[in-house]
């Protein structure tokens, strides 16, 4: 297969999950703030009810704990464009996906060894 | 395994800055070294891959969900461990700032977890799997599932550290959530590498032949 067309198939099996994902992708917490609620209790180990309050105030108590309370706000919070619906999480993942190869390109491009 | 800005202290963030800027420089050293000009569209695409994928949440049990990391795959289809510091830390930027998923104090604590152990296990993980079975798809498997694992590990510790889990609950549950989502990482590991390897055989750097 040449270069670009191996590139071009790339790029579209990306978009393609990418417009996919908020379709597809589960809701739940990930591995490890499903940890963190389990262990701070506001969600059984071995179970899948959240309880929400409980989940709010673990994360209080972490920020409490840690004295780490950094906050930024991100252009599209969670892969979201405030505002639009599933278009826009769609949206957000195809923009990250197009931002993702530009900057990987450009820095792979300045960095790679010279051929010559 | 995003840790968010809350979880670490400051102080100790920093600390896994310094960690995470050293592996970034060396794999900059490697890309000047080893990553060659026919390698930066494989990059391009790896990274847009791998920035899909891990948006692509999978329900395992417990209520739970995990997606891919992908340094192991980028550590072995570029041939180098480096080569999944240096794709991780680039996806880790862009999620953190422009998504806001993954804190950014604590960023090189994901880079460190996510990009180096993700890329030194997998890499590495593979070449001696490799070694000893011989089927390369079955080593990446287990290189994947096993950088996934030893990620979540290290995370459980460092969370410890920070005191927002304790140890031996922190070890359990990540340990036991990421054993499950390991089998994502493994999975997707071997079949993008067999698609990869079917698609452009000559792209693929051989363990043997590679220095950092």
């Amino acid at each position: 297969m040449e270069t670009e067309q191996f590139v071009i198939i790339g790029i579209v099996i990306a978009l393609v999950i990418a417009v996919a994902a908020p379709f597809l992708a589960s809701g739940n917490p990930d591995g490890l703030e499903s940890a963190f609620f389990s262990i701070h209790e506001a969600k059984p180990f071995m179970g899948s009810e959240l309880d929400e309050e409980a989940a709010g105030a673990a994360e209080e108590e972490a920020i409490a704990t840690t004295g780490n309370d950094f906050s930024y706000e991100a252009l599209m919070p969670d892969y979201t464009i405030p505002g639009l619906d599933k278009v826009g999480e769609v949206l957000a993942i195809v923009l990250g996906t197009v931002v993702m190869i530009a900057l990987a390109y450009g820095i792979a491009r300045v960095t790679a060894r010279p051929d010559n | 395994m995003h840790i968010p800005d809350a979880f670490i202290p400051m102080g100790q963030a920093l600390v896994y800055w310094v960690i995470a800027l050293i592996f970034i420089a060396l794999a900059l050293r490697w890309a000047r070294r080893s990553m060659g000009e026919e390698k930066i569209p494989l990059v391009a695409v790896l990274a847009a891959g791998i920035f899909a994928i891990q948006a692509l949440n999978i329900p395992i049990p417990w209520g739970t969900s995990g997606h891919m990391v992908g340094a192991a795959l980028a550590a072995i289809v570029l041939g180098s461990p480096f080569a999944g510091v240096f794709v991780l830390t680039l996806v880790l930027l862009v999620q953190g700032i422009i998504f806001g998923d993954g804190g950014i104090t604590v960023m090189g604590a994901n880079i460190v977890n996510m990009g180096v152990v993700g890329g030194f296990v997998g890499y590495y993980g593979y070449a001696a799997v490799k070694g000893v079975i011989g089927n390369t798809y079955a080593a990446a498997f287990i290189a994947g599932w096993a950088s996934l694992f030893i990620s979540a590990i290290l995370c459980a510790v460092e969370l410890a550290i920070a005191g927002t889990f304790p140890l031996s609950l922190g070890l359990t549950f990540m340990g036991t959530y990421h054993a499950v989502i390991g089998l994502i990482e493994g999975g997707i590991t071997a079949v993008a590498l067999y698609l990869i390897a079917s698609a452009r055989p000559d792209i693929l750097e051989h363990p043997q032949a590679v220095s950092a």
